[in-house]
């Protein structure tokens, strides 16, 4: 058992596939003689050369595209883009072939790949280099999208999303990679897709989130306990699937819910989670589900620790939720 | 079709170069600058060196979160400035061309404003440092997804031809940028167009890490010019004469009617890639210390001392001015003030939707409280 933080623990789970298959192969911008932009491919070109490990040309659409090939061909490929932002000149390949490689060829066609890309706001980056893209991907069938917010789930969930059988979009925030440090087992162990992980456990009200917003919805919870109130966390880990079966149940046992994340509010995943509350389990509810998002602005530079949801406004949200 | 310029042959094995590493006029043509022009180019020179120092400073001092080095890239950057017409040609630039921009006549305060978000800012404190732009001058504001520039650099030549105004379009990128499906779209379109756009690639051999042999199975960037129908031109991008000279007989070129060209500048930078890189990762010092030796500024200082236009009393008066004006502009920017929270709700539309109108209030009940 080793203390580390989100991005040793990715660049050790990269690792760990890596030499447990010689199928898994990394591409990127960076990721090879400098070992990523944030060092999460540290070590690993040194480690399996750089026919496993490729400095791609700076090409989102190459990269993207090539790791569709790569895994209908019988790779397992790890493709990094640089900045979840930049995904957008590699959006077609992502979209148009990725996504629908094993439904338009009838399943005669696979693309088992991972693209990982750190997203999220709070390293002052300016709209370029904050955004959380992830409704996108989740608008988008036949891909999976993953959000990871600690250093035991990254491993856990990468380790699944390179054994998955069909494309991962696998969201890591960039402001939580050094963040905090953590014991993460050095055994292989894996985490499922569509599987909700209880942060903290209360009968007042549900509070459900997912990546970069992680600190700010620990810390409004931590606030609330100490006025008596015992929120019910959960951090939904995986989008696409997500864990109904676990949100439904809390709501239904809490009768009020709070949706916290940092993307734009306007068509976002927390819209998707309160509308499939509100219709599901309208009856069980004591106040209208709420959500807590991002601006329906770019994500500006000056106010970037004022973009994402502040504790202050989850509390205030909060008060709304509770007193209604 | 690929028409030469005058003096110019594109594709030439060897980058064009007018002035030797002693300082030498190789030229086989007669330097036709006065004496004011040359200093000018000099002082263009020091001043984007002397603001790359100061950019750099705010960010290792804290007031500013990012810097990204310009340093071995004066040469082309001030020949462009000195070779479009100012405030009436357009210019794409990318995030290294600060000194370019502030050779066009940005003032350095606003340079300084867009890196610190200050209300002096024209951008309003949207976008990170090394994100400047000037509507006034032309000069469209920098965008950081690399090669995202070209299409619309390419349809502002376009538009330029349809509208005839005479005006060129000069757009900048890395060499990196050349592998982006934007770019190729952009370079083809403008190509098919005949559309007056120079296009000039600021090659300095890395991506971050990624060196051109990785970027590339070209020979070199100029060569991927012939497929599109265009010349492309070699050039000692840290020759600023040189750079001069080829700017002034292509952009002159493309502004009467002979289409699109490519210009693969070479320049190093000093720098690592940006204040969040470590540049000994993926090069070694040696490699840097080489291409100081040919080092844009002291090449041409070599070459003004040689014509009696250098000494030492005008290089420390030249420093000792820009200096002053530097850190008059610096003050003036921070003097500014902070951008006001709110106005990150401003200008995503021409005028805010209910959202924007919903929430820039939740944000002011927020700070209120
Ligand atoms: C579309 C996109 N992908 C990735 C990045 C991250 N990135 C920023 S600069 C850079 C390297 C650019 O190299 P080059 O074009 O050669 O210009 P240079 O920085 O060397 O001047 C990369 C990969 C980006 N900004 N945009």
């Amino acid at each position: 058992m080793a203390t580390m933080t989100l991005v040793q623990a990715i660049a050790r789970t990269l690792d760990e596939e890596m030499a447990r298959d010689d199928a898994v192969v990394v591409l990127g911008e960076d990721v090879g003689k400098r070992g990523g932009v944030f060092l999460a491919t540290e070590g690993l070109q040194q480690k399996y050369g750089p026919d496993r490990v490729i400095d791609t040309p700076l090409s989102e659409a190459a990269i993207i595209g090539a790791a569709v090939g790569m895994a209908a061909h019988g790779l397992r490929p790890v493709a990094e883009i640089q900045f979840a932002d930049y995904v957008f000149p590699g959006f077609d390949q992502l979209v148009s072939q990725a996504a629908k490689l094993r439904y338009r060829s009838g399943a005669q066609f696979t693309a088992p790949m991972v693209v990982r890309m750190p997203s999220g706001g709070g390293v002052k980056g300016g709209h370029h280099h904050s955004q959380s893209p992830e409704a996108h991907f989740v608008h988008t069938a036949g891909l999976k999208v993953v959000v990871v917010s600690t250093p035991y789930d990254a491993k856990g969930l990468l380790k699944t999303a390179i054994r998955d059988d069909d494309p991962v979009v696998f969201m890591e925030p960039k402001r939580l990679y050094r963040a905090v440090k953590e014991e993460v087992p050095d055994e292989d162990y894996t985490i499922p897709l569509g599987q909700a992980a209880v942060r903290r456990e209360g009968d007042d009200l549900t509070l459900i989130y997912y990546g970069t917003v992680a600190p700010e919805v620990l810390q409004a919870a931590d606030e609330l306990e100490k006025v008596g109130i015992r929120p019910h966390v959960l951090d939904l880990r995986s989008l696409m699937p997500w864990d109904k079966e676990a949100v439904l149940e809390a709501v239904s046992r809490t009768g009020r819910v709070m949706i916290v994340a940092d993307a734009p509010r306007h068509a976002s995943f927390a819209s998707e989670v309160a509308a499939t509350i509100a219709e599901e389990v309208l009856d069980q509810l004591e106040a209208p589900p709420v959500r807590v998002t991002g601006f329906d602005t770019p994500y500006p530079y000056a106010q970037d620790k004022l973009y994402m949801p502040t504790v202050t406004r989850i509390l205030n949200a909060t008060k709304k939720v509770l007193d209604y | 079709m690929i028409k030469d310029t005058q003096r110019f042959k594109p594709f030439t094995r060897d980058p064009i170069a007018l002035v030797n590493e002693h300082g030498e006029w190789i030229g086989s043509f007669d330097l036709d600058l006065d004496d004011d022009q040359l200093r000018t180019l000099y002082r263009d020179m020091v001043a984007a060196r002397l603001l790359d120092e100061r950019l750099l400073l705010l960010q290792r001092s804290g007031k500013s979160s990012f810097a990204m080095e310009a340093a071995g890239h004066e040469g082309i950057q001030i020949a462009i400035a000195h070779t479009v017409k100012r405030g009436f040609d357009w210019l794409f630039p990318y995030y290294r061309d600060h000194g370019m921009l502030l050779a066009l006549g940005v003032p350095a305060l606003e340079i300084f404003a867009e890196t610190l978000a200050t209300k002096a800012d024209p951008a309003k404190g949207r976008q990170m440092p090394n994100h400047p732009g000037s509507k006034k001058l032309n000069a469209f504001t920098v965008a950081s997804p690399i090669a995202s520039h070209i299409p619309p650099a390419a349809g502002a030549a376009i538009s330029a031809k349809i509208q005839n105004t005479g005006q060129v379009v000069v757009t900048t990128f890395g060499d990196g940028a050349t592998s982006e499906g934007d770019w190729h779209a952009g370079v083809n379109f403008a190509a098919a167009q005949g559309a007056p756009a120079v296009f000039v690639v600021e090659n300095n051999r890395y991506a971050i890490s990624v060196d051109l042999q990785k970027q590339t199975g070209s020979e070199n960037l100029a060569v991927k010019a012939k497929a599109y129908g265009m010349p492309g031109y070699y050039l000692d991008g840290m020759d600023v004469l040189a750079s001069y000279y080829v700017m002034q007989e292509v952009i002159e070129r493309t502004r009467v009617g002979a289409g699109p060209a490519l210009v693969e500048a070479v320049v190093y930078r000093y720098g690592p890639h940006s204040s969040a890189d470590d540049d000994r990762l993926y090069r070694p010092k040696e490699e840097v210390e080489h291409w100081k030796q040919r080092d844009p500024i002291e090449r041409y200082r070599k070459f003004l001392a040689g014509r009696s236009l250098w000494d030492e009393a005008w290089e420390a008066e030249l420093r000792e001015e820009i200096g002053t004006e530097l850190a008059r502009a610096l003050e003036e920017a921070e003097a500014a003030g902070p951008v006001p929270e709110v106005w990150m709700f401003d200008d995503v539309y021409a005028e805010p939707l209910w959202p924007q109108v919903e929430q820039r209030r939740l944000l002011e009940e927020e700070l209120g409280a």
